[in-house]
């Protein structure tokens, strides 16, 4: 009998010491551990833009912050808006930070290091370049930034990434712009539905790398003039996007949020709903210089609670105003001022990172200041009249509207510099605002000071009545990366006010 | 190499020896009390060798010589010689019970009911009738301040929410802290993250409901008793899963001969808010930048309370009309309602000759003070012990819990949450208009502030609906065979298996979520242990007893969800159904999580004369959540316990004596599925699918298991005629190779990492001393004063890091952060901008400024205490317990919001033409800008921790407990065998605060995050009556 039950328990024991199938019961059987690559570029670019969470990327850091420092958006929402009063909101000013590197960097890094193969090597370019899309609007907003390690805390155990210097940034990823570009193969496996910006088209891909070298050059122009002529050289030379048809832009059919653009997501009753609510308006300043300048532009992107879109209706919200000082003013009911028409966000509105009307501005920049060929007035005509077609919808401006337009905002030929800066700047703002990409026009704006811009001073500003020139760093960096401390240290004390390295003063 | 050593110790167990044989002799054993005792130890005294246990009707049979001299022992009785004379049938021996403190039985690992005396390690155990006197509707709240070491700590999420639990300090940096909860043998899920997900702000993503947790559906009334197992050392035989201690808790049965008893049990309580007043400042009312509404845009703006001085003229309100801008009267306390609680309870006992049962049903209705949130609880309870011939015996336990809970409070702040919008709201907006402005004219909810997330609190609780309900089963069968007198074999097979269904729905016409929103929840939960052991006890010589157990135990878990989730999303208005839902919104989802743990274990104890003791285990577990390879420990434990009043003569003052020690090992694994990355599937954009990363903490393939190693030492003794008693302890517990969800930088693309980290320390004493000072005549006066101390410190983390980050507040200004060389779960945030001087340094504008990180204190109180007093005169018994803690710290995210909308009294100073804040400026000099109170106390809210920070010392008058027994010769009349009615008081008062009007026990989960709160909902007070009648 004893010896049965040692047996037993013997057995038990031999038993509980068998694992072998621990392994399979400790596999995730709600998740794979691979997907197609297809499906990760498909999500590279959807968190590009930011429809996975509309919030960080779109309304926090787009609208609240990057749109209302441009005054081309205004709220009276204290609370949120931090941009319209040069404040601090939580989770307003850290947003693209908090969101990028835990999302769409993410996935950036890990596709471009499961692509190495020469077969995946078309995949592989463009998620590099979207990879510089991103993390170019990431240092733009704060300076120096995770770059190199940033997005590797799985495949190279680095779980606080050093920050680098923006210029190593930029001189990196405008290297790899020109190797992607260069890298694109016609002949390697070219991914189509799952590329929701050129489907596949090899070409425009090709002059797109070119196109978003052709910005971050320009970018450089204050800074590092020799470096911003070489690589604005260089762009134009591999050739830009040729038409509007191929801006560089995300493509959604707008059925579920993933699937939305999400400018259009917070904008409209799909979420957020605030142009509705009165959470945001067109900024006085936007809407006063669109009037003056009579351009076509205004009544499609623009109307009233009720949806008046006249334009001699449109009221633009002055910046910094709060609920009581708006009581001050005429009309004195949010109701009754201009805010982004409908058009402006229907879900299946592509999300515009850059346009051709842009490059082709820049372009007419980059002639005037001798890095290329050809003749500015033209080529700034020929970017004014794209920018004027675009608008979302399907009606545009008249022929008519767009020559009367392009008559009464000619390129000033016999100007100065400054006017032509000007001039070449203040069409960019306006299509900024248009497409809805406050965050190229601030660092348009920062790098040039064009359109002018007056500052407001709202009675406990941060930034002592000044224009912000950047974003603070996320809170949750301090006393978890101590090279967040290193970064303040070499850029300057984290405020709104210290200038980044290309914004030299 | 440890699984030779583990078979050669298993060798060990099953020593064995042959018998002596000699002449039949039969009889019985009982009680003093005329009961026959099962299980009484009978042998020959002249050789131990022949011995024979008393069987269910306590009879016995032993082959001894005609005039031998028999010893009879059992449990709890003195153990007695008898002298035969030749008798070969109907002995009758009579056992007295025993000494009280020497005789003293607790239930320990496995269930095994042990002499106290035996132990080398600390338990403490509760009775059940405490539970019941002092009813909570969460019966570990009943807990607090009654066991030294033991920290209770019910968040301020409501009373149908959990409690965190932990023993000994907290041994892990960001895994479970909280002991292994077992009721009748079957461990039981307590985790409140197997319901869903928890109250937390970790992610960014605010989650509001506390769905409660395991011990919170139990129903005190069938409860015999709570055995708290302090530690590793106590609860070694349970390996991993109660490395931080285990509290066995253990159902009442019927007593063999009792016959058929009825007992019927009535619970009444009422409750109301502890704290009624919020203290927040009464001078000025809505609005912004110090102006009396005019317009509606002015008074819904920013929830501000920033606007004119009450005047009693006329203000806009946010419905558009004017009225009086004055003060109501405290608009919370009228927010909220007397709460109020019914427990009813019978249950019926019996015993045949083979069987004892005990079956038992309770209801108990709950009504809140939140209005409409309801609680309506069914505990069906079997205990039933059978025996089949004489050597056969199984016992069955089944408990099977129905509740249901209506609208839970939804805390933290975010949208439709409650409890934070009474909190937000200005003190002049009369309740009586969110009650008529509920609706605008289409029916959607009328804001009465511009932030789309902080709603009319009517709205709050009248149209978001939230409903759970939750059935568990915990059930056991357990065989027991006894193959000798010394040997037997026993399987239990233990299930505890729950589904969980919640459902939530988010109105049409809600400002936030325009369209309304549903959201389903389904977990069901299914852990089966499968355990057999076998057990010797047998006596070696006269002296010298061996008593060992060797097993094996065999853990499932499993854990299946569907989650089905649509925002913004009916077409029908006001239609509530799936069938309404945008078919593009219908986001469904399913999991399953997994998991094993097999192992084995053995314990050898040796006694000697009954005063010493000597007890070894091992155990080795083998996880499925590790890496094959890394995925076993082996856990040893020792423990010594030395009666030094049995040993030696000692001065008669000391009526027992004892000192004892234990040494132990534990480790623990962690959550399946964290070696390894993997992808997730989001949906498609034109036709192409998307798919992405899942991961937000990064996995780590080279996991292994943390080892956790607690020592302790301690004295007890009981003196003058047991008036008094005393009972110290000192314990070490350090925790080795934790495994660590710790914060990285976001930069990483992850938000925490997953890995072994260095260690951590918890060193504490617990003090228990108590006594009779008074005992003359029908008077008596017991007190008992417990205290506990626990030194935790972060001894190192991974490589060089000197701090984790565990969780952020609401604001993100205050962290619980882990830093090498401070206790557990540091509070810290940012401080002022300070010059070197320590002078605040105020910026241009006069706006003080983000100064450090600084450290503040644990979240987690060092110290706790209770103190119980117990006045029995006659048939009445008064009882008071006064508990408390101290050394802790909290972040009052409430009182953040207060500071920067206007509601704290602080904010009064500058209202009229601003704050100069006393400090300096840039350059150095002394600050001269003016700068509003508004836009002060803005900056400090968005940038500064340190005015938000308080102790969370307390004393609390825990419970105050009034007992009548009613005369039992009135009662036999109407053959009622006894009764007892009583007034009870819980939470009566806090007798010594740090928090302002906060509750110092007000943090917003029961996770490892302690020490911040938001939107709390409120603490009350409850007053009841008790009727416990047996027939």
């Amino acid at each position: 009998m004893i010896r049965k039950i040692s047996i037993i328990t013997l057995a038990a024991v031999a038993f509980a010491s068998c694992t072998k199938d621990f392994e399979a019961i400790n596999t995730n059987p709600n998740v794979p551990v691979s997907v197609p690559n297809d499906y990760l570029l498909a999500a590279s670019q959807v968190q590009l833009a930011g429809s996975h969470n509309p919030d960080p990327k779109s309304w926090r850091n787009n609208i609240q912050y990057a749109a209302c420092i441009m005054q081309q958006m205004a709220s009276t929402d204290l609370s949120a808006y931090g941009g319209s009063f040069y404040t601090s909101t939580q989770n307003g000013f850290s947003a693209y930070f908090e969101d990028a590197y835990a999302n769409s960097i993410k996935n950036e890094v890990n596709l471009i290091g499961l692509t190495k193969e020469a077969k995946d090597v078309n995949i592989n370019s463009m998620a590099r370049i979207l990879k510089v899309m991103d993390m170019a609007v990431m240092t733009d907003m704060y300076g120096d930034v995770p770059y190199k390690e940033a997005g590797k805390g799985y495949t190279d155990g680095n779980f606080n990434p050093a920050y680098d210097t923006q210029q190593s940034i930029y001189t990196d990823m405008l290297t790899e712009l020109e190797q992607a570009g260069a890298a694109l193969s016609a002949t390697a496996y070219i991914p189509t539905a799952s590329d929701y910006i050129y489907s596949g088209d090899i070409a425009k891909w090709k002059r797109a790398a070119n196109t978003l070298m052709l910005r971050l050059a320009m970018r450089l122009q204050k800074v590092d003039a020799t470096m911003a002529q070489a690589w604005a050289t260089k762009a134009l030379a591999g050739g830009i996007i040729t038409s509007s048809a191929e801006n560089i832009a995300i493509r959604f059919e707008g059925v579920a949020q993933i699937s939305s653009n999400p400018n259009s997501w917070t904008l409209g009753p799909g979420s957020r709903n605030i142009a509705a609510v009165n959470g945001v308006q067109w900024g006085k300043t936007f809407i006063d210089m669109m009037k003056t300048r009579n351009d076509p532009r205004l009544p499609l992107v623009a109307a009233l609670k009720n949806g008046d879109a006249t334009v001699a209706n449109q009221v633009g919200l002055p910046n910094g105003i709060t609920t009581n000082a708006l009581v001050t003013l005429t009309p004195s009911n949010l109701d009754l001022y201009s805010r982004p028409s409908a058009r402006m966000y229907a879900n299946n509105n592509p999300w515009i990172y850059m346009t051709y009307a842009e490059a082709r501005l820049l372009q007419a920049e980059a002639i005037e200041r001798g890095w290329a060929t050809g003749t500015a007035a033209t080529v700034f005509a020929d970017g004014q009249a794209a920018a004027l077609n675009q608008v979302y919808g399907t009606v545009k401006p008249s022929v008519t509207e767009i020559a009367t337009y392009a008559a009464a905002n000619a390129y000033p030929v016999a100007g100065t510099l400054a006017d032509k800066m000007n001039a070449i700047h203040t069409e960019l703002y306006l299509l900024h605002a248009v497409t809805l990409n406050g965050v190229e026009a601030w660092s348009d704006w920062r790098r040039t000071g064009y359109p002018v811009i007056t500052p407001i001073n709202y009675v406990g500003n941060e930034t002592n009545g000044t224009v912000p020139r950047r974003l603070k760093y996320s809170p949750g960096e301090f006393g978890v990366n101590p090279n967040v401390n290193a970064a303040i240290s070499r850029q300057g004390a984290d405020l709104f006010t210290t200038r980044i390295w290309w914004d030299k003063q | 190499m440890k699984k030779l050593i583990f078979l050669a110790f298993l060798g060990l167990v099953f020593l064995n020896t042959a018998f002596a044989q000699a002449q039949k002799v039969s009889g019985v054993v009982m009680g003093d009390d005329g009961l026959p005792l099962i299980g009484a130890t009978v042998y020959n005294k002249a050789s131990i060798k022949t011995a024979a246990v008393t069987d269910t009707k306590g009879a016995f049979s032993i082959n001894v010589p005609t005039n031998a001299i028999l010893v009879v022992s059992y449990i709890g009785y003195k153990t007695q010689e008898f002298q035969l004379k030749g008798e070969s049938s109907g002995v009758k021996i009579t056992l007295a019970s025993g000494n009280a403190s020497l005789s003293e039985v607790v239930v320990t690992a496995l269930g095994i009911k042990k002499e106290k005396k035996s132990l080398g390690y600390a338990v403490t155990e509760v009775k059940g009738g405490e539970l019941t006197e002092a009813r909570s509707v969460n019966i570990a709240n009943g807990l607090e301040g009654k066991v030294a070491g033991l920290n209770i700590s019910p968040p301020a999420t409501g009373a149908n929410g959990s409690t965190r639990i932990t023993i000994r300090g907290s041994g892990s940096i960001s895994q479970d802290n909280q002991p292994l909860i077992v009721v009748d043998g079957v461990p039981i899920s307590n985790d409140a993250t197997k319901l869903g997900p928890i109250v937390s702000w970790t992610k960014g993503d605010a989650q509001g409901y506390d769905k409660g947790d395991g011990i919170s559906q139990l129903n005190p009334d069938d409860i015999e008793s709570i055995s708290v197992l302090k530690g590793a050392t106590a609860a070694a035989l349970y390996g991993s899963r109660a490395s931080n201690g285990a509290i066995l808790i253990t159902s009442k049965s019927a007593k063999n001969g009792q016959g058929i008893g009825v007992e019927l049990g009535l619970n009444a309580a009422m409750e109301n808010l502890l704290i009624p007043n919020l203290g927040y400042q009464t001078e000025y009312g809505h609005g912004t930048g110090g102006v009396k509404p005019t317009t509606v845009a002015q008074a819904k703006a920013g929830r501000f309370s920033w606007g004119g001085k009450y005047d009693g003229t006329d203000a806009m309100f946010y419905d558009g009309e004017l009225r009086p801008y004055v003060i109501q009267d405290n608009n919370y306390a009228n927010f909220y309602k007397t709460g109020s609680s019914i427990t009813s309870n019978v249950a019926v006992t019996g015993s045949t000759e083979s069987t004892r049962y005990r079956l038992s049903y309770s209801n108990l209705n709950y009504d809140g003070i939140l209005p409409t949130n309801t609680t309506n609880r069914n505990n069906f309870s079997l205990n039933l012990t059978t025996n089949q011939g004489k050597k056969l015996t199984v016992a069955v336990n089944a408990k099977y819990i129905a509740e249901r809970t209506h609208n839970r409070p939804r805390v933290l702040g975010e949208g439709g949450s409650t409890t934070f919008a009474i909190l937000a709201l200005p003190q002049d907006i009369p309740l009586s208009l969110l009650r008529e402005k509920k609706y605008t004219a289409a029916g959607y909810e009328n804001p009465w502030n511009d932030n789309l997330f902080t709603i009319n609190p009517y709205y709050g609780v009248e149209d978001f609906k939230e409903d759970d309900h939750k059935n568990s089963i915990i059930g056991s069968i357990e065989p027991k065979y006894q193959f000798t007198s010394w040997l037997y074999a026993k399987a239990r097979f233990g299930l505890n298996y729950f589904n969980y269904a919640q459902s939530e729905i988010i109105p049409y016409g809600t400002s936030y979520q325009l369209r309304g929103g549903l959201t389903q929840h389904n977990r069901t939960y299914n852990e089966q242990n499968t355990e057999f052991t076998l057990g010797a006890n047998k006596n070696i010589t006269n002296d010298l007893n061996f008593n060992a157990i060797a097993g094996a135990n065999f853990m499932k878990m499993a854990v299946d969800g569907n989650d089905f989730v649509a925002n913004n999303t009916f077409n029908i208005p006001f239609f509530y159904n799936v069938s309404n839902i945008d078919p593009v919104n219908r986001n469904y989802s399913t999991s399953r999580y997994d998991k094993r743990i097999n192992s084995v274990f053995g314990t050898v104890e040796l006694s000697y004369k009954s005063y010493l003791y000597l007890n070894g285990a091992v155990r080795n577990d083998w996880f499925s959540t590790l890496a094959t390879g890394k995925n076993s420990i082996l856990y040893p434990s020792v423990g010594a316990s030395f009666v030094v009043s049995e040993a030696f003569k000692l001065p008669t003052v000391f009526n027992y004596l004892k000192v004892r020690g234990a040494w132990a090992q534990a480790g623990g694994d962690t959550e399946p599925y964290s070696l390894a990355l993997n992808y997730n599937l989001n949906g498609a954009n034109l036709g192409a699918p998307i798919g992405q990363i899942n991961n937000t903490t990064i996995p780590n393939k080279n996991l292994q298991p943390l080892t956790s190693t607690t020592s302790e030492i301690g004295v007890e003794t009981r003196m003058f005629n047991d008036r008094f008693n005393f009972d110290f302890t000192v314990y070490d517990r350090q925790t080795k190779n934790d495994i660590v969800a710790a914060t990285v930088s976001l930069g990483s693309g992850y938000t925490s990492a997953l890995y072994n980290v260095g260690q951590i320390s918890n060193k504490g004493i617990e003090l228990l001393i108590g006594g009779t000072p008074i005992k003359a005549g029908a008077f008596n006066w017991n007190t008992s004063f417990n205290f506990a101390y626990n030194k935790s410190e972060v001894v190192s983390l991974y490589n060089n890091l000197t701090t984790l980050r565990v969780d952020q507040s609401r604001y993100g200004t205050s962290f619980v952060d882990q830093i090498v060389g401070k206790p557990f779960g540091q509070i810290t945030g940012f401080d002022y901008k300070r010059d070197a001087a320590g002078n605040i340094v105020y910026s241009a504008g006069g706006i003080p400024q983000k100064g450090n990180l600084i450290t503040y204190g644990s979240g987690v109180s060092p110290y706790t205490l209770g103190f119980t007093n117990t006045f029995t005169y006659k048939r009445i018994s008064l009882s008071t317990l006064i508990d408390a803690k101290y050394g802790g710290y909290i972040y009052s995210g409430s009182k953040a919001f207060q500071y920067r909308f206007g509601l704290a009294p602080e904010t009064l100073a500058g209202r009229d033409g601003g704050i100069i804040g006393v400090g300096v400026n840039e350059q150095g000099t002394p600050n001269t800008v003016r700068a509003t109170a508004q836009d002060y106390w803005g900056n400090v809210h968005a940038n500064i921790a340190t005015v938000s920070v308080f102790s969370s010392d307390f004393i609390k008058l825990r419970q105050i407990i009034l007992n009548y027994q009613l005369p039992t010769s009135l009662l036999n009349k109407i053959s009622v065998k006894s009764a007892t009615i009583g007034l009870v008081a819980r939470n009566v008062a806090i007798l010594m605060k740090k928090t302002g009007s906060l509750d110092p026990e007000s943090n917003y989960n029961s996770s490892n995050a302690q020490g911040l709160e938001y939107g709390s909902a409120p603490t009350t007070r409850n007053i009841g009556l008790n009727l416990n009648i047996k027939f």
